[in-house]
């Protein structure tokens, strides 16, 4: 199993640090970047990552790990666990987000609304691979009928 | 006395003709339009128009006060009022957001004596709102609809059921009633007891599941006139006494089919029954309906549990049909069914319902191929609402070389993992738009790169009769926006779901658009100064939405927290700013200062 740290440049921040001028984003780019990250999280078991992100929680402006039901965590590798230092704020209001998952670690510098954007696009993408159905789109009373179904 | 009446009887406009004539003629002018058209030729006409409205829509209760109506007309004998976004049928906006009709009942009982029919649609409506009404015109109302409301319970019903004895029309559609709301069925006893000429009753997708089906049966005896019956959850079989006695029934929907098919042998339906609504009904229901289908001209199945065969088997079996509506489980096969055997199809509209599961058919969905048959056989469809998972340029085509009846064309692309064929759709739009030019509502949602800006323009260009738009996911930049705006010269209401414009665009366009008296946007580009300031003007009420997090339910029934991007209400309004602002609805100028 390889060791060694993927790194995933999610928001361009290299480009970005690198001096170019800042183009004006149009609408695809934007979508592309997150087009990458569902592309990464969509490769993770979503029923871990469900359970990962729904036990997690964000306190006073830090990400509190979330415990897997197991006791011991390092009993079970495989287990992502989303973590962020309580302490390390950089200058520019961002701290590390950092994801373990199946032996690889990737370190991201965000700022706290990215990070929640990152956890609700991941949990979005959660409930779109188990389930091709509309996030808001659909009309209230079809919603209804369809929540009734599942019942009956 | 005579020469007094014959002064009166020659005065004249300054054309010669006596008021008498118009007098008489008004009558005759039905159309809203005409009515608005034919008031502006002088003030005698306005007066005369003015005395003679019986009916009046308003579109937004907040465009407007009760008394600016009783002044404009006194004499009203129909009202409707309608008041939140249509977003609200999706869940996009706040429950008390607003539309209470509270000082529109007050004026009611207070003023409008002549007034006969109702219809609140999406409004808050309180149980002492429906007592008041009562009240004040209990024996003369005779058509009440509460349609997609909320905010009463089974109390106020029981107000209506008891003193509304003239009630020709009773309507809840889909209004929000709760468990909580409804104490029992004695609402519908009463008016079981107190009626004998309803005509229409429907408590459809409503929860008012502890009306006793012996009222019904009641009513059906009482009420010989009783022509349209749509009801909430209720086991057809309690229902055959009801059947039995409502002969002059020709509509019918709801109840459900829960037992084995073979008890089902006694019921029959109503001879005259040719519109029909199955909820949580399955293929056990062809034994009896089988038999009449030919007859049918309207079909709901919406919320049956049909999957495609069973709607292939039923569809070929309606000849007469005009009215289909339906979720894509239809499929491609089915659509092709429908263009082969129903070519009276006036109306079908066609929701999107979930395909993994197990829970539909994976193979029933809509898609190019369906549509092309649709509009070489369907050829005197003048609605289509549809959401498709799969769609090309050529479709589009079709539509615009067959459809020439179409007045209101919906298309919704879904979002599916596959690619979809023939992106983007600007030839198809411009196809179709060109060629259906009875076109008076539209509505496109695609996805980033579906339609180009030159797409945009091109339904900008070639819409001139089309009122109302919904654009959703469309455009690639503001230049699209622009070039749409110089065009569409009828456009009046414009809903912006997710283009991405930013401030300035939209208010730019917002002043190009001749028509237009209402928008509504969600999911645009927010700027840090009030760009959206740009489109202030008198009379023109700019509202947001702010954005929040709405609790919704995933597609496990889980509570799931979501965030609900910030919404744009701009309309002209002769009643000023409202003053009943939720906390989540503020004003836009406050809005502004407090994003600075």
């Amino acid at each position: 199993m390889s060791r060694s740290a993927v790194e995933l440049d999610f928001f361009r921040m290299e480009k970005e640090s690198a001096g170019k001028p800042q183009q004006p984003k149009k609408l695809f780019d934007r979508r592309r970047s997150f087009r990458d990250i569902q592309s990464v999280i969509s490769k993770m078991n979503p029923e871990i990552l469900k359970s990962v992100i729904a036990t997690g929680s964000v306190e006073n402006g830090n990400l509190l790990a979330s415990k897997p039901k197991d006791d011991d965590p390092f009993l079970s590798p495989a287990l992502p666990l989303l973590s962020a230092p309580a302490f390390g704020n950089r200058v520019s209001g961002t701290t590390s987000l950092t994801i373990f998952y199946n032996g690889t670690i990737s370190v991201f510098d965000v700022s706290l609304n990215k990070a929640e954007n990152i956890l609700k696009l991941a949990a979005e993408n959660v409930s779109k691979t188990v389930d091709s159905d509309l996030p808001l789109t659909r009309g209230k009373s079809l919603e209804r009928f369809l929540q009734k179904r599942k019942e009956r | 006395m005579e020469e007094e009446r014959e002064v009166s009887n020659t005065r004249s406009d300054g054309n010669g003709m006596p008021d008498l004539v118009f007098q008489c003629v008004i009558h005759y002018i039905h159309d809203a339009r005409d009515r608005d058209a034919v008031s502006r030729v002088c003030r005698r006409w306005w007066e005369i128009d003015a005395a003679a409205r019986k009916h009046v829509t308003i579109a937004l209760c907040y465009t407007t006060t009760p008394r600016m109506l009783l002044q404009r007309f006194p004499n009203l004998e129909s009202l409707k009022l309608k008041a939140k976004p249509r977003a609200a049928m999706f869940n996009l906006i706040p429950e008390d957001w607003g539309g209470y009709v509270t000082a529109w009942v007050e004026e009611i009982a207070r003023s409008f004596r002549g007034l006969k029919a109702l219809h609140f649609r999406r409004m808050i409506v309180r149980d002492s709102d429906l007592e008041l009404l009562a009240q004040a015109r209990g024996p003369a109302l005779q058509s009440l609809k509460l349609d997609k409301c909320s905010g009463f319970s089974t109390d106020g019903l029981l107000h209506i059921g008891r003193s509304c004895k003239n009630l020709r029309t009773l309507f809840l559609e889909e209004s929000s009633i709760g468990s909580i709301d409804e104490k029992d069925g004695e609402w519908l006893h009463e008016l079981a007891l107190n009626n004998n000429v309803l005509e229409t009753l429907n408590f459809y997708m409503t929860d008012l599941v502890q009306v006793r089906f012996q009222d019904l049966e009641l009513i059906a005896r009482n009420c010989r006139s009783l022509v349209s019956v749509k009801i909430s959850d209720c086991e057809l079989l309690d229902l055959v006494g009801f059947f039995r006695a409502a002969t002059a029934l020709q509509e019918f929907g709801g109840g459900s089919v829960n037992e084995q098919p073979e008890r089902y042998s006694s019921l029959s339906f109503p001879p005259k029954l040719c519109c029909l609504g199955l909820t949580y009904t399955g293929q056990n229901t062809r034994p009896f309906i089988f038999p009449f289908a030919w007859l049918l001209t309207r079909l709901d199945l919406l919320f049956a549990l049909l999957d495609t065969d069973d709607h292939c088997l039923l569809i070929q079996r309606c000849p007469n049909l005009e009215v289909l509506e339906t979720r894509n489980v239809i499929g491609n096969r089915g659509l092709k069914v429908l263009a082969r055997c129903c070519k009276s199809l006036r109306r079908l509209r066609i929701e999107p319902a979930a395909g993994k599961q197990g829970m539909e058919d994976e193979r029933g969905l809509v898609s190019h191929s369906g549509l092309i048959a649709l509009a070489q056989g369907c050829l005197e469809l003048q609605y289509l609402a549809v959401y498709v998972t799969d769609i090309t340029n050529a479709s589009l085509e079709y539509f615009g070389r067959y459809s020439k009846n179409l007045c209101d064309f919906r298309l919704v692309l879904l979002e599916q993992r596959e690619g979809v064929s023939d992106l983007p759709l600007d030839d198809g739009v411009r196809a179709l738009l060109q060629g259906c030019n009875k076109l008076r509502r539209f509505a496109l949602c695609l996805r980033p790169g579906g339609l180009t800006d030159v797409g945009l323009g091109y339904i900008g260009k070639y819409s001139p009769n089309v009122k109302w738009m919904l654009l959703g996911s469309l455009g690639e930049s503001d230049a699209g926006l622009l070039e749409f705006s110089k065009g569409c010269p009828s456009l009046q209401k414009l809903e912006i779901s997710y283009c991405y414009f930013s401030e300035q665009a939209l208010a730019i366009s917002v002043l190009q658009l001749r028509s237009l008296r209402y928008l509504w946007v969600q999911g645009y580009r927010a700027s840090k100064t009030p760009d959206l300031l740009a489109m202030a003007r008198p009379f023109w009420n700019m509202e947001l939405i702010p954005k929040r997090q709405v609790i919704v339910a995933d597609p496990h029934g889980a509570a799931v927290s979501v965030e609900d991007a910030a919404h744009i209400l701009a309309y002209y309004s002769l009643a000023g700013p409202r003053t009943d602002f939720p906390d989540t609805v503020v004003p836009l100028e406050a809005a502004a200062f407090l994003n600075a």
